[in-house]
């Protein structure tokens, strides 16, 4: 077979005669990334205060926020333009307009969405890209110990009011607004809220609800159906109606109590069929449950037994479980993750203590497909196998489906089998897997270079999730994975000398531009003693 | 030389000189054999359409397994046929 040189020239020339093998056109156009990397950086630009979010996934804008939460910037990113007169440039420094952070970026608006007592959740943003829509979240304070009023759930914090802003992002137009009173959303990074093409779904967790709204062309959010206490759209019609008959039956026995405002109350002190009931969907679940462990044993006694040792034994657990997490698999399917009031938010190294469940809901036929363990060996195969389904990305958008994970690419296979290896506990180890399951929506960057098959990198110190990571004073070495297996580019974020004192505790995230060798690098350290002050270094990285 | 190569270029002018070029006229009275079915197995139902599964891979996977499990267990003898012992065209959802 003949050697095909990395050179970049050749590889042009390549381009002009070779055609890639069926379905790897991407795969072999990302190779120029080995060649094209953002390898010079310019250390502590000055540039304005604000925390910067992200690059939207078609690297069109740059979504940062003020640092008083009240006001979103979006930049435009662009490429140096100056020019030099001189032979030698390449060996030049650069000016020193190039190094200005709006040599690169371009400010476009700056609109507040938050109004007084509201902030902007600066960690949440969804990017609707095939009509360049962006969805924010701003919300008044939580209210920890707010009482279960109106069906809300015991344990789950209140807040007063959660806005979410729809914006045309070319002008930052607000076309639609969608608001949630007395309710909590899980917002930080984007864990309550899930975006497929133009379906969106929002978690209530204190009323168990999972609204799906439906995103238009036109810029309105139009709500579609709440799943919860009613599955089907016409299930409350039905119950309402026979309620009525039964309510006015009691209202008749009650005639001494005065007064319409008073029927109200009657239907929260009296038992009538509205609160007797279980939720909609938890019936599903259950019914479910009971229709699988029915079905496992043909003989009637060993039927009976089983149920009453799996079934009827945790009975009120199950009916104490709440949704926590829902992702869509796709247009008519839900995952959703149910879990304890207490355990929910699960940090992977208590997953043990709380068990959790998945399960797969049609929103269609309103079924439960199937429902697992958060620890269960099948969940964990279909997750090893088809782990990139689970990342469900709109078909429209191309370049998100080619994001690494251990289900397309051998090494990050590899990676996972060798940590598999190394567990102490098999079991311990797919619950913690499983834990990330479902997945919050664009939370990985589509950028190219953190494409396993291109470069190797360490996952401590970079990966393309949006996520903090401990910093060190050393740059982030990229190797590449083909011949010569060499040392390509390196991002160090923080000062160029290191920072001055070691001890302190830095943390450090990282925008890639998704297309452009370009990216930003943000090292915040955190200094403990007074004054209490967090100092931000950002350093741009590209390919000069 | 008269060889089915004519007279291109190569490295070493000696290249190809052992080649023996078939005899045109014989190579165009022999055909090769070709195949023809006995059964009529192979032939597609004439209404037959091929359309992409909507389902992605993920979610026929969990409902194959939903529905084995579904399906209470028969008797061994019953599972000695295979389900899909002949292929059927499927109509997709």
């Amino acid at each position: 077979m003949f050697f095909k040189s990395s050179n970049i020239t050749a590889r042009i020339f390549d381009r002009q005669i070779c055609t890639p093998a069926p379905g790897t056109s991407v795969h072999y156009a990302r190779k120029f990334y080995e060649n094209l990397v953002p390898s010079y950086t310019v250390y502590e630009v000055e540039c304005p205060d604000h925390s910067f979010r992200k690059f939207t996934d078609d690297g069109q804008y740059l979504i940062s926020f003020s640092r008083n939460q009240q006001e979103l910037i979006v930049y435009r990113p662009r490429w140096l333009s100056f020019s030099c007169k001189d032979e030698d440039c390449d060996n030049h420094d650069l000016p020193l307009k190039a190094k200005r952070f709006e040599s690169f970026f371009t400010q476009l608006y700056c609109v507040p969405l938050a109004s007084c007592n509201e902030l902007i959740c600066k960690d949440f943003f969804l990017y609707m890209e095939s009509n360049k829509f962006g969805l924010f979240a701003t919300s008044t304070a939580q209210v920890h110990d707010a009482p279960a009023v109106g069906g809300a759930v015991q344990g789950v914090p209140s807040i007063e009011k959660i806005t979410f802003h729809l914006l045309r992002l070319e002008d930052g137009f607000v076309l639609d607004e969608k608001v949630f009173c007395n309710d909590y959303v899980n917002l930080a990074h984007n864990l309550g809220v899930f975006l497929y093409d133009d379906l969106l779904t929002i978690v209530s967790l204190r009323y168990q609800i999972i609204h799906i709204l439906q995103i238009r062309d036109s810029g309105n959010l139009v709500h579609v159906r709440a799943i919860g206490e009613f599955c089907r759209e016409d299930d409350e019609l039905f119950l309402n109606s026979n309620a009525q008959g039964m309510a006015l039956s009691d209202k008749n026995k009650q005639q001494q109590l005065l007064g319409n405002h008073i029927y109200n109350n009657i239907h929260q002190a009296q038992p009538n069929p509205g609160n007797s009931f279980l939720s909609g969907i938890k019936q599903r679940l259950l019914s479910f449950m009971f229709r699988g462990l029915w079905n496992e044993e043909t003989d009637d006694t060993l039927r009976v037994q089983k149920i009453r040792q799996k079934f009827y034994f945790h009975f009120q657990d199950y009916c104490d479980l709440i949704i926590w997490k829902v992702q869509f698999l796709d247009r008519h399917h839900l995952l959703i993750k149910f879990g304890s009031v207490d355990g929910g938010r699960q940090v992977s190294r208590h997953a043990d203590t709380h068990p959790a469940f998945v399960a797969v809901y049609n929103m269609d036929t309103t079924e439960i497909v199937s429902f697992y363990q958060n620890s269960a060996d099948e969940l964990y195969m279909l997750f090893e196998q088809f782990c990139d389904h689970f990342y469900a990305t709109s078909r429209n958008s191309m370049h998100m489906n080619f994001i690494s994970s251990h289900s397309n690419n051998i090494h990050a296979l590899e990676q996972l089998r060798s940590i598999k290896d190394k567990a102490s506990s098999s079991s311990q180890f797919m619950k913690k897997m499983l834990s990330s399951l479902p997945f919050s929506c664009q939370s990985l960057s589509p950028s190219p270079y953190f494409d396993q098959s291109l470069f190797r990198f360490d996952d401590k110190l970079i990966s393309a999730t949006d996520r903090h990571k401990q910093s060190t004073d050393h740059p982030i070495k990229f190797i590449l994975r083909r011949h010569p297996y060499s040392l390509r580019f390196k991002i160090k974020p923080g000062p160029e000398a290191g920072s001055m004192d070691g001890r302190a505790k830095k943390i450090s995230w990282f925008l890639f531009h998704p297309v452009l060798p370009l990216a930003l690098s943000v090292q915040q350290t955190l200094i403990m003693q007074p004054p209490l002050v967090n100092i931000s270094v950002v350093n741009i990285h590209f390919r000069r | 030389m008269d060889s089915v190569l004519g007279n291109w270029p190569s490295y070493d002018p000696h290249n190809f000189s052992q080649l023996r070029t078939s005899d045109p006229s014989r190579s165009s009275k022999m055909a090769p054999a070709t195949y023809h079915s006995i059964h009529n197995r192979d032939v597609p139902p004439a209404d037959q359409v091929i359309n992409t599964e909507h389902k992605n891979i993920l979610l026929r996977e969990i409902y194959r397994r939903a529905e084995e499990k579904l399906t209470p267990k028969r008797a061994a003898s019953d599972n000695l046929i295979p389900e899909h012992g002949s292929k059927q065209p499927r109509v997709s959802t």
